[in-house]
């Protein structure tokens, strides 16, 4: 690109796909910011603005729909259950996932192609469908109703992501370098320690997102395995569904925020895999 | 001590400790209804909180209401401790998972709640708890387009789709709203209102003549149907919006519109048709699984939603009517006022023709209902032959009720044995 642009001849070429460079950043960024941008101002407006058009681009700061959460009996509870079972799952997925990668990538091992599809069979069946026999096992076991019990049914959802991803990025640091790391001195858990995780931290992070971002949407496991610790999104989504569009807009608005604010306190690591200096 | 085992007892220290925290005590209210926010908190604070023995009041959606009470009905220990769900709800249950109700000494005013809440056995299975029914409302800037002769208390569908088509060319845009959407009850308009005031029947006159007149009928009024219709689901948000003007929805999901603004909005009854006047009531109840962890207390909960104190309370909170005799008080909010004088518009009409709720399909009323939409996304949205489609579904319909060997139900005349599809 940049090359393209300081060519002397190709002026026209390269404005032309400046412009193309540009809006497409534009429009991407639109596509992210927009929707959310309008959640916001709906968030924050009566119940009037919300129902009429044309819409404003502008909130007009009534704080009513997110008064009326405040309120709302039980939404801190849900919210602290919520995050307990997201770092959980994020704990649990990471330490089970990143060895299960690194073994896939690092080592043969008899069926390690039956175990690589096998994985991804977590995903294959809707959870509606396991959430009766599962349910039944946790309350024969004791774990039904606890953020312990639900952050292991989240965390199987999650390993087949975490497995995937630290195995392509295993895969993709030479073991060459590793190995120069050992005639250095370093014994295999150093060398792991010093060379192989600071060039896969990124992409830890990325699969640590990934099973944030898993747990704390999903809502059948949730609203069926626990009662009296119900996560956020159990607590919420089900009963936005049918709620009055300006509550609606509120409840999504305290659905997504702190997703969101977690991404961003995790996003520099996040950065670096795509080869952008820390900031 | 083996490694499992070990995991086992470790496992479930940590459940024991997570559940320590658990509220003791309360009883726990499992309900698909009241589910809106603004609803559920109502129902903790206003309905339930006058309750001595605590509840917790848990609203939800039909899929995890009926996967967690199976679990815990195959566990064999529960923490549900009362169940609030419509009668299709229960009808798709095991009376044997609830506990028998017959002896707590309370029951609804209408015996024929009361004989429904029965599912089929000698005794009650659950307790009529309270009542709801499908209305017509209008933004009242569409008054002015009435056709001259109407009554809007005793429209014909005739006057309705001349009153449609009157906004439309007016406005120029389609305004009847009907909830077609994924969530929207369409279904419940064909069995309860649109056959019974065509056919005076739902299931032995699903494929008559008179049918086939049903759905022209339905048809023409699609023409003047707001086409985004297919994703309405609660006519209440199109009301506001004013995408739809002229709309036919549930009681409760109409009843924002008229609590936001009461002055822009009327409620009346769902048109006549050459049989009469076809309406359907809603019907829901409490009752107690048969894990209930303190059937006592579950029992005095019950007992305490019927109480008319209860009832009028969640009147207000929910926008269903009371299912026992009580003295309406006369600050209810709009919707309930604007909902009440409709529905009593509509059975105290010279031409009412009051259906009932499909009765004795058991776990096949969901296929009940998708005979209907079925016919309504082939003959409506597809655009296919209606004579042909209704022969086709005709069939299933049939299996259904042999399968089921569910009796007739008003407004079809009574059968012997299954509900024969003529």
């Amino acid at each position: 690109m940049s090359e393209t642009s300081s060519n002397n001849g190709a002026r026209p070429v390269g404005s032309g796909a400046k412009l193309v460079y540009v809006s497409s950043v534009v429009l991407l960024c639109a596509w992210v910011i927009v929707p959310i941008y309008f959640l916001l101002i709906n968030t924050l407006s009566s119940p009037e603005t919300v129902n009429s058009f044309p819409k404003s681009f502008f909130p007009e700061f009534d704080f009513g729909s997110l008064h009326f959460f405040a309120e709302f009996s039980g939404m801190i509870t849900a919210l602290k259950n919520s995050i307990t079972v997201a770092l959980l799952t994020m704990t649990m997925s990471i330490l089970i996932g990143a060895p299960a990668g690194y073994a896939l990538s690092r080592f043969d091992f008899v069926g390690k192609n039956l175990f690589r599809l096998l994985i991804l069979l977590t995903r294959a069946f809707p959870l509606p469908l396991l959430a009766l026999p599962l349910a039944v096992m946790f309350i024969q076991t004791g774990l039904d109703d606890t953020t312990f019990g639900l952050s292991l049914v989240h965390t199987t959802l999650a390993i087949p992501f975490s497995v995937l991803i630290t195995f392509s990025l295993f895969s993709g640091i030479p073991l060459e370098l590793e190995e120069a790391a050992w005639t250095l001195g370093c014994t295999r858990l150093s060398a792991f320690r010093k060379v192989v995780l600071p060039l896969i931290l990124p992409g830890i992070t990325a699969s640590a997102i990934f099973a944030f971002v898993i747990s704390w949407n999903e809502v059948f496991a949730a609203a069926v395995l626990t009662i009296e610790n119900r996560t956020l999104t159990a607590f919420l989504l089900q009963n936005l569904g049918t709620s009055p569009l300006h509550l609606k807009f509120a409840g999504g608005f305290i659905l997504v925020m702190p997703a969101l604010i977690f991404i961003f306190a995790v996003r520099k690591y996040l950065f670096a895999m795509w080869g952008i200096a820390n900031r | 001590m083996t490694v499992k085992s070990k995991l086992v007892t470790a496992v479930s220290a940590i459940a024991f400790t997570c559940t320590a925290y658990a509220a003791q005590g309360e009883v726990l209210f499992w309900s698909t209804q009241a589910k809106p926010v603004e609803e559920a908190q109502a129902m903790r604070e206003q309905v339930l909180a006058g309750f001595s023995g605590g509840v917790d009041y848990q609203p939800n959606d039909g899929g995890p209401w009926i996967t967690r009470l199976n679990a815990e009905l195959s566990a064999g220990s529960g923490s549900i401790g009362v169940l609030g769900a419509l009668h299709g709800d229960y009808a798709a249950m095991d009376p044997e998972n609830l506990v028998d109700l017959s002896d707590l000494g309370v029951a609804s005013a209408s015996d024929t709640f009361n004989n429904l809440a029965m599912l089929g056995t000698d005794t009650m299975q659950y307790i009529p708890w309270m009542q709801a029914s499908y209305i017509m409302a209008a933004n009242r800037e569409a008054l002015q387009y009435l056709p001259a002769d109407a009554d809007i208390n005793a429209l014909t569908y005739d006057q309705l789709i001349e009153w449609a088509a009157n906004v439309h060319e007016a406005t120029g845009e389609a305004k009847f709203g009907f909830p077609a959407g994924p969530d929207g009850l369409k279904h419940r308009f064909f069995q309860g209102y649109l056959y019974p005031s065509f056919t005076d029947g739902v299931v032995r006159t699903f494929a008559s003549d008179a049918a086939v007149n049903a759905w022209e009928t339905f048809a023409r009024l699609w023409e003047h149907t707001n086409p985004a219709s297919t994703n309405f689901s609660f006519m209440q948000e199109q009301l506001l919006s004013g995408d739809a003007w002229i709309v036919f929805d549930h009681t409760s999901r109409l009843a924002n519109a008229f609590n936001e603004r009461p002055d822009d909005f009327i409620a009346f009854p769902a048109p006549a048709g050459p049989t009469g006047r076809g309406f359907m009531p809603v019907l829901a109840g409490v009752a107690i699984p048969a894990t209930a962890p303190n059937i006592d207390e579950a029992r005095a909960l019950v007992s305490y939603m019927l109480e008319p104190e209860t009832q009028i309370a969640t009147l207000r909170t929910t926008n269903f009517f009371p299912v026992v005799d009580v003295e309406l008080p006369d600050d209810l909010p709009p919707s309930v006022q604007a909902a009440g004088n409709a529905i009593a518009a509509m059975s105290g009409s010279a031409d009412a023709n009051p259906g009932l709720l499909p009765a004795g399909l058991g776990d096949r009323g969901g296929d009940f209902n998708r005979v209907f939409v079925d016919s309504f996304e082939r003959i409506i949205l597809g655009g296919q032959d209606i004579r042909a489609v209704l022969d086709d579904q005709k069939t299933t319909l049939a299996a259904i009720m042999n399968d089921t060997g569910a009796p007739c139900w008003a407004p079809d005349a009574p059968s012997d044995g299954a509900c024969p599809v003529e």
